[in-house]
């Protein structure tokens, strides 16, 4: 089937009830995606459907049919260059395992809430795991981002 | 990218160090700088991208555009290693910090641990291990460049100063880019100056993180994002039993599974290998396997802590005696014995345990986060029938370890190399989070019982230990140097080395055994001695009327570093002065591991029978500090790391089978849960010590320590949420 990825029309491959996630790293190469649980548990496999944050461990190749999909290597908005720029202001990755999805996360919360509070940054980030525990600098990234982009 | 060719070379010998200079084909020079080895094996570090390739065994590179390559000779898993440690280079080769890039060094014995004599990142000792080695080599590098410039000036060395990656004189500046190839024809020096602390630029200051960039954009890459052309995906149906064997396999309905490739029995194991990885798990998921029953099998966790708890009562190998405890005890007038249940705990790296392996049956070349490199190396040799020298290994990012990626057996590897051994193709086996869960290795089980005895003045008599664990080291490289006449520290590390001053006091240990396979997790032996000492000292406070500071200020009155972490503890938390807001309360722990001495004091409440965390304060003597704000990432994350442990997680045994599979019944500290942490260092100045472990042990008996104001139980059995919400 086709399908819409990073601005680009590809053809994939694969049975329709394959995980987006192994279509985006084993089929396509966008190994920014990663993969930690397998069951929608920690977020690590952030990528964006039609802008939305889903878990593409558990989200069908299928469903993806006519959406736009979005991974860490496509995003090039102003929102997420401030993100990133925050990240790295803020010492934000350890291991950096995590941190695609958790980037993925918090700028489609930018894009929502231009002045997130903490509560905010605790509902859209809230299901993602880190196992270093930057969660600290995570929401002081994000909130410096926010005001960046005053 | 252009290879390099070896158009030209000089070597120069000195006693200690060896050089060697590599002219580049197309321009540019390569300037290697390692520690002569006999038995020296040459295998080159990964690619960078747009790089030349490091020489083997190199420390630095300088480019023709002034680019700063630093070989690092540590696993990057998180911790920091590829800022911190080039950091002591950048700072006595005085170079400019942007223009500094790190990669990962793959094996050589030049890269052997300082002081272990192998390979390794562990034992929180990068920056110990490194600090003399790493200073030397940039400051005989920068010696070299200022000899060379001094040389084409016709100008004394005094009259020339290295500066921001320049030699500067009265006459101009040279770039070291421009004088690398000079520089590389020089000797060596033999005693290069080191500089001053109060001169360091780079070291103590808050350089951010060479690959912050990286892992925010996707472009780092970890172990299970390598690809080599061709490639097979694996995932492995392991035998569900430790000694399991397959009695018989229909692969019937896995060859079925669209995608699926091919179905291997190896090494006691069933592959299944597709074109992705999700096709080789539902492959691996369809697989028709009995195993037989190893005559160990039928255990369970409970029964092994009963057993545990037996063997308490028996006499064990002495660790620490002053003597007199028996009479003490029995002079007691009153006694307080307490027993602590510590449970199997996995590591759950982010990075789920996985290599990459390309073996044509004549040679191997493997990625992964290796941490022991040079032991993976040896064993895949081994198994392969090959030399070292034909196992390529490169070490890529790892997605956090915590201990697992120093496997005591190269298990993830080997598992790998046994495959393509079979196979012969390019391929990568992935496991999935339960097969990590699952995987066998641990923090093991403990057991303590503590008797204090107290006279009639509720004053200490005698502090009697007693602790029953299992081996960590065992089976390990280090098990010949660390474990004496059946005395393993990883057992009463933080009980038998104690600061605290007891008028009486012993320790006993029982190196038990059980079919639960064990490894290092973060800190280690710390993560139950602490906890037990931590909690019983605020019982002891109790008993006794004291506050809590005040009764480790008396007992630690002769520990100086101790003492310095208590002050600060106490500044920073106005302890005494100032009170926990209302409906929460302050609890305090202190300990020493890995060189280091960490406080922490915990404010808590209770929020539906759950402590809720708000805030930590943690004041840290870690020696001189290299990296202020990564050395704050490390507590904090220690932190979140140790206390994730505390409330939630323990891995259960029945019938032999781990229970625990995924974040769903393993549960980690969210977002939601991260309380403020504020972290302090004591200006220790000095060297430094170790810091990627030494922030665990203190967190959860802090917590417990202010459970207890608020609830008045002492939690004694871990994770909390089993006392708590009799989650067991």
């Amino acid at each position: 089937m086709d399908i819409h990825i990073n601005g680009q029309s590809v053809k994939v491959d694969a049975e329709g009830d394959t995980p987006l996630l192994w279509v985006i790293r084993d089929e396509l190469n966008y190994t920014g995606t990663k993969f930690g649980c397998g069951m929608a548990l920690c977020g690590a496999c952030t990528v964006h459907v039609d802008g939305q944050p889903v878990r593409s461990c558990s989200y069908p190749l299928k469903a993806a049919a006519g959406k736009k999909i979005t991974t860490i290597e496509g995003m090039n908005d102003n929102i997420t260059a401030a993100v990133q720029k925050a990240w790295v202001a803020n010492n934000v990755p350890q291991c950096g395992y995590c941190q695609s999805g958790q980037v993925m996360s918090a700028v489609a919360l930018l894009r929502e809430k231009k002045k997130p509070s903490d509560a905010d940054i605790d509902n859209a980030l809230g299901g993602h795991i880190c196992r270093c525990g930057t969660y600290q600098r995570i929401r002081a990234a994000i909130h410096q981002a926010a005001k960046d982009l005053v | 990218m252009s290879k390099p060719e070896n158009t030209s070379k000089t070597k120069t010998f000195s006693r200690r160090l060896f050089l060697e200079t590599t002219a580049l084909a197309g321009g540019g020079l390569i300037i290697s700088y390692y520690i002569p080895a006999p038995m020296m094996n040459k295998a080159f570090a990964a690619p960078p991208p747009g790089a030349p390739l490091p020489k083997p065994n190199a420390f630095v590179q300088i480019a023709p555009d002034n680019t700063i390559t630093i070989v690092i000779n540590k696993l990057e898993m998180g911790q920091g290693v590829n800022t911190s440690m080039a950091q002591l280079i950048a700072e006595e080769l005085e170079c400019d910090w942007t223009k500094i890039r790190s990669v990962s060094a793959s094996v050589d014995p030049a890269y052997n641990h300082t002081a272990f004599g192998m390979q390794m990142t562990g034992g929180s000792t990068a920056l110990i291990s490194s600090w003399e080695q790493h200073r030397k080599i940039g400051a005989s590098l920068r010696e070299m460049l200022k000899s060379a410039a001094a040389t084409r000036w016709g100008l004394p060395i005094a009259q020339v100063n290295a500066q921001n990656g320049f030699v500067v004189s009265k006459k101009g500046k040279f770039s070291y880019g421009e004088l690398a190839e000079e520089a590389g024809k020089l000797p060596l020096p033999e005693k290069p100056a080191l500089k001053n602390e109060k001169d360091f630029k780079i070291i103590g200051k808050n350089v951010n993180r060479v690959d912050a960039a990286d892992k925010s954009n996707g472009k780092a890459i970890f172990g299970i994002d390598v690809r080599i052309p061709g490639m097979l995906y694996a995932v492995v149906a392991k035998p569900p039993l430790e000694g399991a064997k397959i009695k018989s396999m229909d692969k019937k309905a896995a060859t079925k599974v669209p995608g699926v490739v091919d179905v291997v029995e190896f090494y006691g194991r069933v592959a299944v290998l597709a074109r992705n990885t999700h096709a080789a798990k539902v492959g691996r998921d369809a697989l028709q396997v009995k195993w037989d029953n190893p005559t160990n099998g039928k255990f369970s966790s409970d029964g092994l802590m009963e057993n545990f708890r037996a063997q308490a009562k028996e006499k064990g190998k002495i660790a620490k005696d002053t003597g007199g405890v028996d009479e003490a005890m029995k002079l007691a007038k009153k006694t307080v014995t307490a027993e602590y249940e510590f449970p199997y705990l996995a590591h759950a790296a982010m990075e789920p345990m996985n290599c990459t392996i390309n073996y044509d049956g004549k040679k191997c070349e493997m990625w992964s986060g290796h941490q022991m490199p040079g032991v993976d190396q040896a064993v895949v040799a081994a198994a392969l029938k090959l030399k070292p020298a034909d196992v390529k290994v490169n070490v890529v990012y790892a997605g956090g370890s915590f201990g697992r990626r120093a496997s005591k057996s190269s298990d993830y590897v080997l598992e790998a190399a046994e495959l393509a051994k079979v196979v012969k193709k390019p391929l990568k086996v992935t496991w999935t989070r339960e097969d990590d869960m699952r995987g066998g290795f641990y923090r093991p089980m403990n057991f303590h019982r503590v008797a204090m005895g107290f006279d009639d003045k509720n004053k200490l008599l005698a502090w009697d230990h007693k602790i029953v664990g299992q081996t960590v080291i065992g089976g390990s490289a280090f098990e010949g140097m660390m474990v004496k006449d059946g005395l393993e520290p990883t057992i009463f590390e933080g009980v038998a080395d104690s600061h605290y001053q007891f008028p009486k006091f012993r320790c006993d240990q029982t190196r038990a055994t059980s079919p639960v396979t064990t490894l290092w997790w973060r800190s280690v032996g710390h993560t139950h001695t602490a906890y037990v000492m931590e909690t019983m000292i605020d019982e002891l406070a109790e008993a006794s009327g004291k506050d809590p500071l005040q009764l480790r200020k008396e007992l630690l009155a002769k520990s100086e570093r101790h003492m310095r972490v208590l002050n600060l503890l106490e500044k920073e938390t106005g302890w005494g002065k100032k009170k926990a807001p209302k409906g929460r309360a302050w609890g305090l722990a202190i300990h020493e591991s890995f060189s280091s001495v960490v406080g922490q004091v915990a404010e808590v409440s209770m929020v539906d029978g759950m402590p809720k965390i708000h805030k930590v304060w943690a004041a840290v003597d870690c020696g001189l500090v290299v990296n202020p704000d990564q050395a704050k990432t490390q507590v904090e994350g220690a932190i979140v790391y140790g206390l994730s442990a505390a409330l939630h997680q323990h891995v259960q045994f029945k019938d032999g089978q781990a229970l625990q599979g995924n974040f769903n019944d393993y549960p980690v500290m969210r977002m939601i849960d991260m309380p403020e942490v504020k972290v302090a260092f004591v200006q220790g100045g000095g060297s430094p010590t170790g810091l990627g472990e030494p922030g665990v042990p203190p967190a959860a008996p802090a917590v417990a320590n202010a459970i207890y104001k608020l609830t008045k139980k002492r939690l004694r059995s871990l994770p909390f949420s089993k006392e708590l919400k009799g989650l067991a």
